[in-house]
């Protein structure tokens, strides 16, 4: 599904990613654990398409080019980013902006986009299965919400635009326990034997709810070491700078 | 042009039949015009608009007698639908249409001929030109305890006939005690280059309420001023919404007196601009007595060179105890060559007084853009999106249901 081959990024000439690869077949869910400022947001931006980058190597999502994407047209073929820090949008309605995102995935994909009465069944039904409380869906995007809200929103707008990968940026910093275990189901909900799931992370804690298939090391921009679950209890262990 | 000033002016005296007293009036106005001439950027009030410059930039051969003896059509398509009103139809500042179908008739009063009846010597060279070239004006009174049964919208008309032309428009609004009006002034031009000047004053007494929409939606070459004054006695309530954004020019000027206790006044607005656009909106708002409150919101969207000025002044009595006056204004300029000037100004006498400012600009925010891009929408519908999102909590603070989604329609901004 997704493959990076000797992705090299820098920006305003320092090098953040360097010689970085890494394969993500369909329904496999990796975790990409690393110390800050390792590159671990920056990949995450370069999947989505942010501009301000140079990029070099390639990146591969179902046999396509991901740099010759915008970032829409990336999110139009099933890319999505969970943020690290959601954005809020002042006046813009929560409901609102979710329908505009879902039917216009919906119209790029040639599907039949929803009318109100189809879209907020399907919405009182996600936002029922993460205990997102439905009264803040009328409230503007973001503004107001805790970071927990923040990070179920994310979370929600995944479980309805129900993406083929699913890049998960840090969505458990600033969790508490019952937050992570309601993002954690709504993730492992959305687990299938097509879908798939980049999960970013400092910590072990996540990955005692969403099981990793593999997990990956990341240090001064690249892989330093991959392996499965178990690797990611070595490293709580050992910490990241007695890693290597 | 001061010559054509003088030839203009003697034939509106030889083609009109004003009273002796009257036409001394017209003099005593234009003298003092042709003494001030058009303001200049040398007067605070139009530092950042030097109207005389506008002018002389924009209008070739400006003249200044309108011939108003022969009627106009009525372009029926640029009424409003879906709003039951009443109407008052200006066009090239000819009344046109008088219509005020849905109300008790002896409940208002409308005179559509009154003339000049004092002089009235204000420091504002444009009310001179104004009052010197006004043929009639109107005047509407809403009796007390009566409330208009729908709104009242004023269409200010000019059409194709209408070129390099100075208009000179004058309305007087009185609401009685506990009376209330709402008044949407819809302004749509299809003529070119000409300077309209409108004097608008409303006189609020105890416990009325007046909602004021302006809108000037349309995109046309026109240069305007409108200068309202309103005076308010106590416990009324002034509602402003002002959607600026089709003219080439449009200054609005807004004079508020809070004269009686627990007066308040709103003036929200909306700048949208594009190409050259040059837009403001100058407000004293003057609290007089104790207990009154004002608040200004002022958003603006710039585009190419467009350019967008608040002047927002708060004048605080020193007899006038526990007022509560706010303003803010907040820009959001999508290019380089855009400028928002803003002025807020606070001059407070009394010390126990609650009155804030603010003011910011900036480009849209790229991380929201890409925010709303990772979730499928493209640019421009990005764009778009936070575009109205930023507008929308002014459209939000008019009071009126009915007329709020209008304007959200007029605007585009129906989510």
């Amino acid at each position: 599904m997704l493959k990076i081959k000797n992705l090299k990024a820098d920006i305003e000439n320092k090098s953040i990613l360097n010689n970085f690869n890494l394969e993500i077949k369909p329904g496999e869910v990796h975790a990409i654990m690393g110390p800050n400022g390792s590159g671990k947001s920056t990949l995450s931006n370069i999947l989505s398409g942010k501009k301000g980058y140079d990029v070099s190597g390639e990146i591969l999502f179902e046999n396509k080019n991901l740099f010759e994407l915008e970032t829409e047209e990336r999110a139009h073929k099933g890319i999505f980013l969970a943020f690290q820090y959601p954005l809020e949008i002042p006046g813009v309605n929560t409901n609102i902006f979710l329908k505009t995102s879902l039917n216009a995935i919906r119209k790029a994909r040639g599907e039949k986009q929803l009318d109100a009465i189809e879209f907020l069944k399907l919405v009182k039904l996600k936002a029922k299965d993460l205990k997102f409380d439905e009264e803040k869906l009328n409230r503007q995007l973001n503004v107001g919400f805790s970071g927990g809200e923040k990070k179920k929103n994310e979370i929600l707008q995944m479980s309805i635009l129900n993406p083929k990968l699913s890049i998960l940026d840090e969505t458990d910093s600033g969790l508490d326990i019952d937050a992570l275990k309601i993002v954690a189901d709504g993730v492992n909900s959305l687990r299938k034997k097509d879908n798939s799931f980049l999960i970013i992370t400092h910590y072990q804690r996540l990955l005692d709810y969403i099981k990793p298939d593999y997990v990956h090391v990341l240090m001064n921009g690249k892989i330093i070491k991959s392996g499965g679950p178990e690797l990611a209890l070595e490293l709580e262990n050992k910490g990241y700078e007695n890693f290597n | 042009m001061e010559e054509q000033l003088k030839i203009d002016f003697e034939k509106l005296l030889e083609n009109s039949n004003f009273s002796k007293k009257n036409v001394e009036l017209k003099r005593k106005n234009f003298d003092n015009f042709i003494k001030k001439g058009f303001p200049n950027r040398r007067e605070e009030n139009w530092k950042f608009s030097d109207l005389n410059q506008i002018i002389s930039k924009n209008i070739k051969n400006l003249s200044f007698y309108n011939d108003l003896s022969k009627p106009n059509k009525i372009d029926q398509s640029i009424f409003i639908d879906g709003l039951e009103h009443n109407k008052l139809v200006f066009v090239n500042g000819k009344i046109e249409k008088i219509e005020f179908d849905y109300e008790e008739k002896n409940k208002i009063e409308i005179l559509d001929d009154l003339v000049l009846e004092k002089f009235n010597d204000v420091n504002n060279s444009l009310l001179f030109l104004n009052n010197a070239f006004v043929s009639n004006y109107f005047k509407l009174t809403v009796k007390k305890n009566y409330a208009l049964q729908k709104p009242l919208i004023i269409y200010n008309i000019t059409n194709k006939d209408l070129v390099s032309k100075n208009v000179n428009l004058k309305v007087d609004i009185m609401l009685e005690e506990n009376s209330s009006l709402k008044l949407i002034e819809f302004s749509n031009d299809k003529s070119t280059t000409n300077f309209i000047n409108i004097n608008y004053n409303f006189d609020l007494q105890k416990n009325s309420i007046l909602k004021n929409y302006k809108i000037d939606n349309n995109s046309n070459s026109n240069i305007k001023y409108y200068f309202n004054n309103i005076s308010q006695d106590t416990n009324s309530v002034s509602e402003i919404f002002l959607l600026s954004s089709g003219s080439e020019f449009i200054k609005n000027e807004i004079n508020c007196n809070l004269n009686g206790i627990y007066a308040s006044a709103f003036v929200n607005g909306v700048f949208m601009l594009n190409e050259t656009k040059h837009h403001e909106i100058k407000t004293n708002i003057n609290h007089l007595v104790e207990n009154t409150k004002s608040y200004q919101l002022i958003k603006s969207v710039l585009d190419d060179t467009s350019k967008a000025v608040y002047q927002g002044k708060i004048f605080v009595d020193s007899k006038a105890q526990k007022t509560d006056g706010y303003q803010l204004s907040k820009a959001i300029l999508l290019n380089d060559n855009t400028e928002f000037n803003a002025k807020p100004e606070l001059e407070i006498y009394a010390d126990d007084v609650k009155c804030s400012h603010g003011s910011s600009s900036g480009s849209l925010n790229e991380e929201s853009i890409f925010y709303l891009m990772s979730r499928g929408l493209n640019y421009k519908e990005a764009k778009k999106l936070l575009i109205n999102g930023f507008l929308l909590d002014v459209v939000e603070k008019i009071t009126d249901s009915e007329i709020k989604n209008l304007i959200k329609n007029i605007m585009s901004l129906k989510q």
